[in-house]
């Protein structure tokens, strides 16, 4: 098979450095076509600015770069994005780049609409278009919706269809599952491996080592900037490959999980949001994390806003130890000592400001404004996240806009764990962060919970629900559907709790 | 099984966060940020020491000082606007109507509600400007937060409105007028000559109550939680919410300081002036929007210093002076003042570009 496939591109001893960073030290990479060739690697080993490098949005310092036509391989030197594309290269990039205030289809064509005989715009045709696009991706959006209103895992999927509609013939994925539920995801990986099949190379970063041996041919790992392999996926495991990644053996994924369970700490009772949610009632303790699935919208990222005061127009009755509380701003919830990590990561971090400063704006509430910050003590958190979460690179001065993707998720989630929260909404805590981080986190969130606080876990990661959580509650179309015990429900059950197509009549 | 601590925290880390020398690049780069203002003010005062004789000498210095202050007491006020993602056009108007009401109160009796007023001792009158200039900044930071009306154009709303007032308050008529000046006390308080003219040890006051504004400035926005607010405020309106700060009562803290500010510099002004007038410091609300520029804090909020701003009002109020200095005509010291203005943003943009900021 091997002998038949063409060369698309090649890229050779690429080497990039940022103030502070040697962000890629002479990089080899290449990629066939019809082969998914996954890349891999910490955050901040620098797999995005490799993919900027191809992409023209950022200049290498040196290194050479081949890209395959139909003449074969031919050496590009200036690369720009409008270059790349017209080369046939796109790009999903890991930071959302549509325009919000535009409509879904407008972003898809955005810069060639459709048009008519007389040169105006043919609105029908494009959002026929653009809906055909997304079907292909198995979702079904209104081409019409502005961008700003959908949710990140459809706007990921707008994304995708954006850059779709170009007919790459070299396809960049940079963390396109991240937000995505296993259903939309299996979607994807189906159209991928159908891009595939018609000879599209797909280059695919993902932190899910899971997904790799579902679609990747070949992976190549980075770290700290080098290339350390390139191999066939079928000659790897994952603990090889965790291995690659971090540099080190790393053997428990999860820490081992407490059962202490104390006081009732959260009380929700007939939570509803008009269209949203539906008389959604649960108890949660003191110590106890628990779980809640759902597939995409089914509220479950609602139901974490409501307890933190982002969905001021809910019903229904919300008690904090036993007391009744009306959350209408943020800041109810924060005084009362609730904590949120919240979906939409954009939503977390003030990018022109250091590490320390984002780690405790969830503080500068409490209190009077005219307080006088304690910068040192500051620091001093920002110090203890940074190596616990191995923030990378460990500058605290430095704008976070300049952190790689998952070392700005570390910032946001260090920003919860730091704080002195009774309860903590965690909503996908673990999106866009590598192996190694991951498994702090849990710990993080076991430490948590031994200290008493109650954890509200939104994932879409069965399996990290199944590990962590005390008991899972599922939710469909708004409403609870099944509730497990730990240890009770496998991955099958959550999934069958989830969906639709309806068992023993929970029709609406 | 016992309760297992992460592998990870057994090892050592694979990168140690590397000794953090107190030197790094980052500061470095920080102050390259300033460096666009920095280098033109520079500049200009090399080239005017030497094209000019009496630029160097202690007079000039002191009237470049007393002429820069009004611009950077708005200037800090119009930074803190700026900061916060806002901007505030109508610092120039409320610094005339405070001043306007206070002089015509230090100055004359008024019956308000058939109750006679005035004239007022100097402290009353200050503070009855401070009060004016709040009141003006809560008026803007309502109709901006709770009227949802763009920043830009509520500001110029009470832009126009202040002016108007102020030409009521005054008749249209400097104060002191000839008319106001017979009647009773009939003059300005020396305290308010004094602010705006005079010196201490030689250094002129209104230099240093403008420095002054500036050190306070500074700290509270590197101190305080309101200082960090608006940072975030500005930096990213979302972050800022889903972390539980109030918005709305920020910016209209922010636009409140920014009236404040504005009535301490009509005062100086006026003290400078040795007269308040309804339509003084027009053009003034430009000029502490170009100074903040010019210092390097950035149009959409969340990027900038008021060691910038500070930078940015001498370039513009050095280059003011040295023209006068060199027989400019005020037609060209007009077309220079503009391009010297987009020169220095032109290239702070690129520098910001190139080196990243
Ligand atoms: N514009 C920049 N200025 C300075 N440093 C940068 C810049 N862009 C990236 N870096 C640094 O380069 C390194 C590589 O970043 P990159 O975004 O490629 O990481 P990544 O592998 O994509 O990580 P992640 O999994 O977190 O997305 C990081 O240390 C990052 O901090
Ligand atoms: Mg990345």
């Amino acid at each position: 098979m091997a002998e038949e496939r063409r060369l698309l591109l090649r890229m050779e001893q690429i080497d990039k450095r940022f103030p502070g960073v040697h962000a890629l030290d002479h990089v080899d990479f290449d990629l066939y076509e019809g082969e998914i060739h996954v890349l891999l690697g910490e955050n901040g080993a620098g797999k995005s600015t490799l993919m900027k490098i191809l992409s023209g949005a950022i200049s290498r310092d040196s290194g050479r770069i081949w890209i395959g036509g139909r003449e074969g391989l031919v050496e590009v030197s200036d690369l720009t994005p409008e270059r790349t594309r017209a080369l046939g290269i796109g790009m999903v990039y890991q930071e959302l780049s549509l325009v919000p205030y535009l409509s879904v289809a407008e972003n898809i064509f955005l810069g060639g609409l459709p048009r008519t005989r007389w040169g105006a715009v043919d609105w029908a045709q494009t959002y026929h278009r653009a809906w055909q696009r997304l079907q292909d991706l198995g979702v079904s959006i209104d081409p019409r919706a502005q961008v700003r209103e959908l949710s990140v895992a459809e706007q990921q999927l707008t994304e995708i269809a954006r850059v779709l509609e170009s007919h790459p013939r070299i396809l960049v994925l940079d963390e396109p599952t991240s937000a995505l539920s296993d259903t939309e995801r299996t979607r994807l990986f189906e159209l991928i491996r159908r891009l595939r099949d018609r000879g599209v190379g797909i280059i695919y970063i993902s932190h899910r080592l899971a997904e790799i041996p579902l679609i990747g041919d070949r992976v190549t790992v980075l770290r700290d900037g080098k290339r350390i392999a390139t191999l066939p996926v079928t000659e790897v495991d994952e603990d090889r490959l965790i291995q690659m990644v971090v540099g080190r053996k790393l053997t428990e994924q999860y820490p081992w999980r407490n059962n202490v369970r104390g006081e009732a700490l959260l009380r929700v009772e007939n939570l509803s949001l008009p269209g949203v949610l539906r008389n959604v009632s649960f108890t949660l303790h003191e110590g106890e994390i628990v779980g809640v699935f759902g597939l995409m919208g089914a509220g479950q990222n609602e139901l974490a806003r409501a307890l933190c005061g982002l969905e001021p127009r809910y019903t229904g009755r919300i008690f904090i130890a036993n007391q009744l509380i009306h959350l209408r701003h943020p800041w109810d919830a924060i005084r009362q000592g609730v904590g949120l990590l919240p979906r939409d990561r954009r939503d977390g971090l003030v990018p022109l400001l250091p590490i320390p400063p984002n780690i405790t704006l969830g503080q500068l509430c409490l209190g009077s404004p005219f307080r006088i910050l304690n910068l040192r003590q500051e620091i001093q958190i920002a110090n203890t996240y940074v190596e616990r979460l191995h923030i990378h690179p460990p500058i605290l001065n430095r704008p976070v806009f300049y952190l790689s993707g998952g070392n700005q998720q570390k910032v946001v989630l260090a920003r919860w764990l730091c704080s002195n929260v009774r309860l903590l909404v965690l909503d996908d805590p673990t999106r866009g962060i590598d192996v190694g981080a991951k498994a702090e986190v849990f710990t993080l969130m076991e430490e948590l919970s031994q200290r008493g606080v109650g954890i509200l876990f939104v994932s879409s990661e069965m399996e990290e629900l199944l590990a962590m959580a005390n008991r899972i509650l599922v939710l469909r179309q708004g409403q609870i559907s099944a509730e497990y015990q730990r240890g009770e429900a496998t991955e099958e059950d959550l999934l069958r709790s989830a969906s639709y197509e309806k068992s023993n009549g929970g029709s609406r | 099984m016992k309760k297992k601590a992460s592998p990870l925290k057994q090892q050592p880390m694979m990168s140690p966060p590397m000794a953090r020398p107190r030197f790094n690049p980052e500061t470095l780069r920080r102050w390259a940020v300033q460096m666009g203002a920095l280098l033109a003010l520079l500049l200009l005062v090399g080239y005017l020491s030497l094209a000019s004789p009496h630029f160097l000498t202690p007079g000039n210095i002191a009237n470049v000082a007393r002429q820069t202050a009004v611009t950077t007491i708005l200037a800090a006020g119009q930074t803190f606007v700026i900061l916060s993602g806002g901007i505030d056009l109508s610092v120039a108007a409320t610094a005339g109507l405070s001043a306007s009401v206070a002089a015509v109160l230090m100055t004359s009796q008024v019956w308000i509600l058939g109750v006679p007023i005035g004239p007022v001792p100097f402290g009353v009158g200050m503070i009855i400007a401070m009060l004016v200039g709040l009141l003006v900044g809560l008026l803007n930071g309502l109709i901006i937060t709770k009227g949802r009306i763009p920043d830009f154009i509520a500001t110029l709303g009470t832009l126009t409105t202040m002016r108007g007032i102020a030409l009521l308050v005054t008749g249209g008529l400097p104060v002191p007028s000839h008319l106001t000046a017979t009647e009773l006390r009939g003059y300005l308080p020396p305290e308010l000559i004094w602010m705006g003219a005079g010196d201490v040890f030689g250094i002129p006051v209104a230099g240093l109550i403008a420095l002054g504004v500036i050190v306070v400035g500074w700290c509270i926005l590197r101190y305080t939680a309101f200082g960090r607010a608006i940072y975030a405020v500005g930096g990213n309106r979302e972050a800022a919410r889903v972390s539980g700060i109030n918005i709305d009562r920020t910016k209209i803290m922010v636009y409140m300081l920014s009236g404040l500010l504005a009535a301490l510099a009509g005062m100086v002004l006026t003290g400078r002036l040795n007269s308040a007038n309804a339509l003084m410091g027009e053009g003034e609300e430009l000029r502490s929007i170009a100074a903040t520029v010019i210092g390097g804090a950035n149009l959409f909020g969340g990027q900038g210093s008021l060691l910038g701003t500070l930078i940015g009002a001498l370039v513009i109020g050095v280059l003011g002076n040295g023209l006068n200095l060199l027989n400019v005509s005020a037609f060209w010291q007009r077309v220079i003042q503009g391009l010297v203005i987009i020169g220095v943003v032109i290239f702070d943009q690129w520098r910001r570009r190139r080196f990243g900021a």
